[in-house]
């Protein structure tokens, strides 16, 4: 095996260079939990005051707990659209025979090459064929299509490096084309699955633009709106609360890293293969 | 049996083919249409509308048109004839104020509104409200100023309806002045050529680009190697640390980076004990900025990306090279490094692509500036005009051909990169029948 | 029966009966831009649907209005996104039945049909319309029509620290006297910089702090141009804008001044967070600045602020020399009723828009947000009257301007803009400048803007 022991040369290079984060990142926290000083980058006093959306609703800006929510099942859908839809295609891009199949993943990374928010005023178009303007549903497909090619080029990657003779064992097994992609490819690529979800909940948990303008009337607030209400709000201009609310919105995407970190390392099971 | 199968790669693509058309590819193409547009907010996206207003006959006049016609064209009359009050018996004015009116008023003709009004207020059974005397008002007056049509015909119906008849080229250069909605052009393309920050705003994003990407790789790759060779607990630690810049939400990523950088805040603070008087470093070196906000966020999916890549090779043929006595740097370049090689060129034509159509944090940080488009990239320049300006008027199909620009060039780095991949390599045939 | 049974009933005989007991309900949805010291943008609007409810039942009327609160955003970015979902949503049949946006946004939506004029659908001639400061109509006019109600209004006035200035020789007399010596145009800008440069040289403010502008990009900048000599923005005549390259170069220069020749202002002044900006101007770190009415409210209450009379002068934007004439911008945020709303819902939203112009619930909004008023009988509101920063900075609001009406405007601006930071903190000269914003605006807009 590596002798992986604390080379400590490296360890301080390398926490020379990640400073940056490292204190901007404490001092938001720190903030978080300080009266906030506007003459000097010390905090003063400790307190719980920027923490007390928790609890209480802010004036005008409604309850933090429903615009997380909001906010996961949002995400949550984008996730789902986007790992079934792309397991499908890049199961066909890499292993079904079909005419075009070149040209179609040759498409997929070159709309990577548009910027999606020029595209705005055409979903609204298109969004408004379909009756599906001002819906969240609508919102949900549209990010999730947006994030579909990304989606698409890894799960090929994956399928990619499943052996063929698992497949090949399938069919002369006798079973349909179909039950051997769910029943013995599938289990294969459930890293990829896992990291395909890591990153589109990510995407779909920072959403901010495509709502508000997709769905201006919509009652559905989500977190990154709600933050944003509170930095535009001039006269409540309340830096530590701004900063708490920050936070709040980081350590679901924290929490939810920890826990599939080492899926994510699987990354490479494919996706990026030549 | 055979026949059924055949059919599987259309249903395995089909839905995701449809979202991406749908919202993809449809809208790609949509927006190459509409850089031959003018189309912005105030010319509207759906529907056409024809208006004659004040701006329309000043704009006739300056052009020549015969002045009677315009005179005629801007006019309101009131007239109370028997089209004018039958449509007041059919308005849901009181019977006993439309008997007055038919009695008292038939036949006259007002010029204004004005003196309409003051008509209708010496009437015994006179209408109270505005409400009512504005629907006197609707109900006989002929005009066509500030009327809405939606078609050509309609609009020739309203010329007819205040008596004017004009000649087909008349009509035509009237029909082109009242055109509220959108028109197609080619100017879109020739102003960016005239513009002088055409060329800067170019060599902007090259610079960005090339930079950016450059940190992006070179610390994602330096942050994969040395948390390979660290115990678990701090490569975790400083994997993590990474991670937290690209998922934090953009303000709040970018109000510390100014926290950071300015007049009171950490390095003017740091910087003082040094006596360097405070300054706000963000204006002064704005590139920098630019470059290490994005670096710092971009390098995250590097780092996962080669972590995962370093940790797929068989740990057989590390072990082999250590016991010939390789050094770790021998390790890295000899062994790692040739293994990486697809990850790399991945990350880099992904990350090339990406950085070339992102704006988001440069929006928040500098907007752009400061100055004459000092840190004005691209795609942060098609946002500004198809999406975001504080005065409201947005022009949606300039924003597309400068849209159309940056994909052209995707496309061509797409390319080129799809063939440094082995583009045929990548859709080798499949070994099983459908 | 059983009691839980009977309940039941009860309570489904409840709900059954509810609908069928009013009559026709209709709703009237309101997007506003509005924080919570601005919620009476909406709240007007509810508080006038009760009255028109009673209206309505005396004049023997079925119907009934539900006002509705629909989106709110502020702050510059969130505002824009406010405008773009408006302009889509009308287009789609959607959004809501009135709109609180700025005046410039008249020309923009008038010119794409996403409103209703409101000179159609109410009496601008009768109470409180007729009472109206005149000088609000122009702002709310556009191609020959009134679209809006204007829905507050605002001034942007010169600010000083009176201690700074008695330390520099001033006498209170002088301080008293300095606001009509702005108006009359004997203290200029000229002025302002070498007043600046003395407090800075006393050492009353740090370096940079002498004069004090706006933290951000804003209209507010556009004062600096407007009191230049020709300073002109806009051709009724032709409806063209106006770009006076005499007035473009004094507006460059006198910032460029500022901050290489006097040094009383930061090069890297722009882009600064506004809490540092509020906190130290209303702690007298800063000797000369500019603001905004509604700063009052800031300064008064969150920064503690609470002998502003004796602190600070405030008065018109001085004259930028011989043949311009102090000013101050004001901005006029305005009620409009979009397409969304058809036929009965139309007369309906303007009944509501003129009761909540009403000077009484007017000043509701006047007061929470220290914005001024819209009308002349509201300066005897009580309220209104009582509080003595609306009453003297009303004043201000006679010699006020405002920004043009017209499509081009943004793009107009932004490259205007563009000019200023590059002659400010870009190291190019104020003639350079203006060359290359001329240049620019010969390029691409010569058959919008009159350059002279």
């Amino acid at each position: 095996m590596i002798e992986r022991k604390t080379n400590w040369p490296l360890t301080i290079f390398l926490l020379i260079v990640s400073a940056p984060i490292l204190i901007m990142y404490v001092w938001l926290f720190v903030d978080s939990i300080s009266e906030i000083n506007t003459d000097s980058i010390w905090p003063t006093e400790f307190t719980l005051r920027n923490w007390r959306f928790l609890v209480e609703e802010i004036p005008g800006h409604g309850s933090v707990w429903t615009a997380l929510f909001n906010t996961t099942v949002f995400a949550s859908s984008v996730v789902a659209i986007v790992v079934i839809l792309s397991s499908t295609a890049g199961y066909a891009l890499s292993r079904l025979k079909f005419p075009y199949r070149a040209q179609f993943l040759g498409m997929v990374l070159l709309l990577h090459s548009f910027p999606s928010v020029t595209l705005i005023i055409s979903i609204f178009l298109m969004l408004r064929m379909i009756g599906l303007f001002d819906t969240l549903i609508g919102v949900i497909l549209v990010k999730a299509s947006l994030e579909l090619p990304f989606g698409i080029w890894i799960m090929k990657g994956f399928y990619d490096t499943v052996p063929w003779e698992i497949e090949m064992a399938g069919v002369q097994d006798g079973a349909s084309r179909f039950q051997v992609w769910y029943k013995l490819v599938l289990p294969q690529i459930m890293p990829g699955i896992a990291a395909l979800s890591i990153f589109s909940f990510m995407a779909g948990w920072s959403e901010f633009v495509l709502p508000l303008i997709l769905a201006p009337s919509a009652e559905m607030k989500l977190m990154s709106v709600y933050l944003a209400g509170l930095v535009n709000d001039d006269y409540l201009s309340d830096f530590g609360l701004f900063k708490a609310v920050g936070l709040f919105y980081i350590i679901p995407v924290m929490i939810f890293y920890f826990f599939t970190q080492d899926k994510l390392m699987n990354i490479y099971g494919g996706g990026t293969k030549g | 049996m055979e026949r059924i199968r055949s059919y599987l790669p259309l249903w395995f693509m089909l839905p995701a083919s449809v979202a991406v058309a749908l919202f993809f590819l449809i809208p790609v193409f949509m927006t190459f249409v509409f850089s031959f547009t003018t189309m912005s907010s105030d010319t509207g996206i759906l529907g056409s509308r024809y208006v004659v207003s004040d701006d329309t006959i000043r704009t006739l006049k300056g052009s020549g048109m015969d002045a009677a016609l315009l005179e005629k064209l801007g006019s309101r009359i009131f007239t109370f004839d028997e089209a004018g009050l039958a449509a007041l018996r059919k308005s849901n004015l009181k019977p006993a104020v439309v008997k007055e009116i038919a009695e008292k008023l038939s036949g006259k003709v007002y010029t204004s509104e004005k003196k309409l009004f003051n008509a209708l207020k010496r009437l015994n059974n006179r209408p109270r409200s505005f409400k009512d005397r504005k629907s006197v008002s609707r109900s006989i007056v002929q005009t066509l100023k500030n009327r809405e049509f939606k078609t050509a015909e309609e609009f020739r119906a309203g010329l007819a309806s205040i008596g004017v008849e004009v000649a087909e080229d008349v009509f035509e250069n009237l029909l082109d002045a009242a055109n509220m909605s959108w028109k197609w052009t080619t100017s879109n393309y020739s102003e960016l050529m005239a513009s002088d920050f055409t060329g800067k705003i170019l060599a902007n994003t090259a610079f960005y680009v090339f930079f950016t990407l450059f940190f992006n790789v070179g610390f994602a790759l330096l942050l994969a190697l040395a948390t390979f060779y660290m115990p678990s607990g701090q490569s975790k630690f400083f994997r993590a640390v990474w991670l937290i810049p690209r998922v934090s939400p953009s303000v709040i990523y970018i109000m510390l980076w100014r926290w950071l950088s300015f007049d009171n805040g950490f390095m003017s603070y740091v910087l003082g004990f040094f006596g360097v008087e405070p300054e706000n470093w963000l204006n002064e070196y704005p590139w920098t900025f630019v470059i290490f906000a994005n670096g710092f966020v971009g390098a995250s999916m590097g780092m996962i990306i080669f972590a995962s890549a370093v940790v797929a090779i068989p740990s057989d043929v590390l072990h082999a090279a250590e016991v010939d006595g390789a050094y770790k740097w021998q390790q890295i370049r000899r062994i790692i490094l040739p293994l990486m090689a697809w990850p790399i060129l991945f990350i880099t034509t992904y990350q090339t692509l990406s950085l070339m159509t992102s704006f988001e944090y440069i929006l928040l940080l500098t907007d752009g500036g400061p100055g004459f488009f000092t840190t004005e990239v691209w795609a942060l320049n098609a946002y500004h005009t198809a999406l975001s300006n504080y005065f409201g008027n947005l022009r949606y199909g300039f924003g597309a051909t400068l849209a159309v620009m940056l994909v052209g060039v995707g496309i061509a780095m797409s390319l080129l990169y799809l063939r440094l991949f082995d583009f045929k390599k990548l859709v080798a045939e499949p070994q099983i029948e459908n | 029966m059983s009691f839980k049974r009977l309940t039941m009933a009860a309570v489904a005989a409840g709900l059954f009966a509810l609908p069928t007991a009013q009559a026709a309900e209709i709703e009237i949805e309101v997007w506003a831009p509005a924080d919570k010291n601005e919620r009476y943008r909406f709240e007007a609007i509810t508080l006038a649907g009760n009255v028109l409810n009673e209206e309505l039942k005396i004049e023997g009327s079925d119907t009934r209005v539900v006002v509705k609160k629909g989106t709110s955003f502020s702050g510059s970015q969130g505002w824009a996104q406010l405008k773009q979902g408006f302009s889509l949503a009308v287009e789609a049949g959607k959004g809501p039945h009135i709109i609180v946006g700025g005046h410039e946004d008249i020309p923009v939506w008038g010119s794409a049909g996403l409103i209703h004029p409101i000179e159609d659908y109410t009496d601008l001639e009768a109470w409180p319309f007729s009472d109206l400061f005149p000088s609000l109509w122009p702002i709310m006019s556009w191609n020959g029509q009134v679209w809006g109600a204007p829905q507050d209004a605002e001034s942007r006035p010169f600010f000083a620290w009176n201690p700074h200035l008695k330390a520099i020789g001033y006498s209170d007399a002088d301080i008293a006297a300095l606001p009509d010596k702005v108006k009359s145009g004997q203290y200029t800008l000229q002025n302002v910089l070498e007043d600046a440069k003395k407090i800075q040289d006393k050492g009353l403010v740090e370096k940079g702090y002498g004069f004090y502008p706006r933290a951000t990009k804003g209209g507010d900048y556009w004062q600096f141009y407007a009191v230049q000599k020709g300073g002109d923005m806009y051709d009724p005549k032709s409806g063209k804008l106006i770009l006076d390259k005499g007035a473009l170069l004094g507006y460059y220069q006198f910032f460029n001044d500022a901050v290489y020749k006097y040094g009383v202002t930061k090069k890297n002044h722009i882009g600064m967070e506004w809490d540092q900006w509020y906190n130290e101007v209303a702690n007298g770190k800063a000797g000369l600045w500019h603001g905004g009415t509604w700063h009052y409210a800031r300064y008064t209450r969150r920064e503690g602020l609470t002998d502003f009379f004796d602190k600070v002068m405030f008065s018109l934007i001085p004259s930028g020399g011989s043949g311009g004439k102090a000013t101050t911008l004001t901005h006029p945020l305005t009620y409009l009723i979009s397409k969304r709303a058809k036929g009965e819902e139309i007369e309906l939203a303007a009944r509501l828009i003129t009761i909540a112009s009403e000077p009484r619930l007017n000043t509701l909004h006047a007061i929470a947000s220290a914005h001024l008023g819209i009308t002349k009988a509201q300066t005897k509101v009580s309220q209104y009257a009582d509080d003595r920063w609306t009453a003297e900075a009303t004043a201000l609001l006679q010699s006020a301007f405002a920004l043009p009406n017209s499509t081009d405007f943004g793009q107009y601006d932004t490259l205007v803009w563009k000019g200023l930071t590059a002659a400010w903190s870009g190291g190019v000269s104020p003639q350079d400048a203006v060359n290359t914003v001329v240049k620019e605006m010969q390029a691409t807009m010569a058959d919008k803007v009159i350059i002279r």
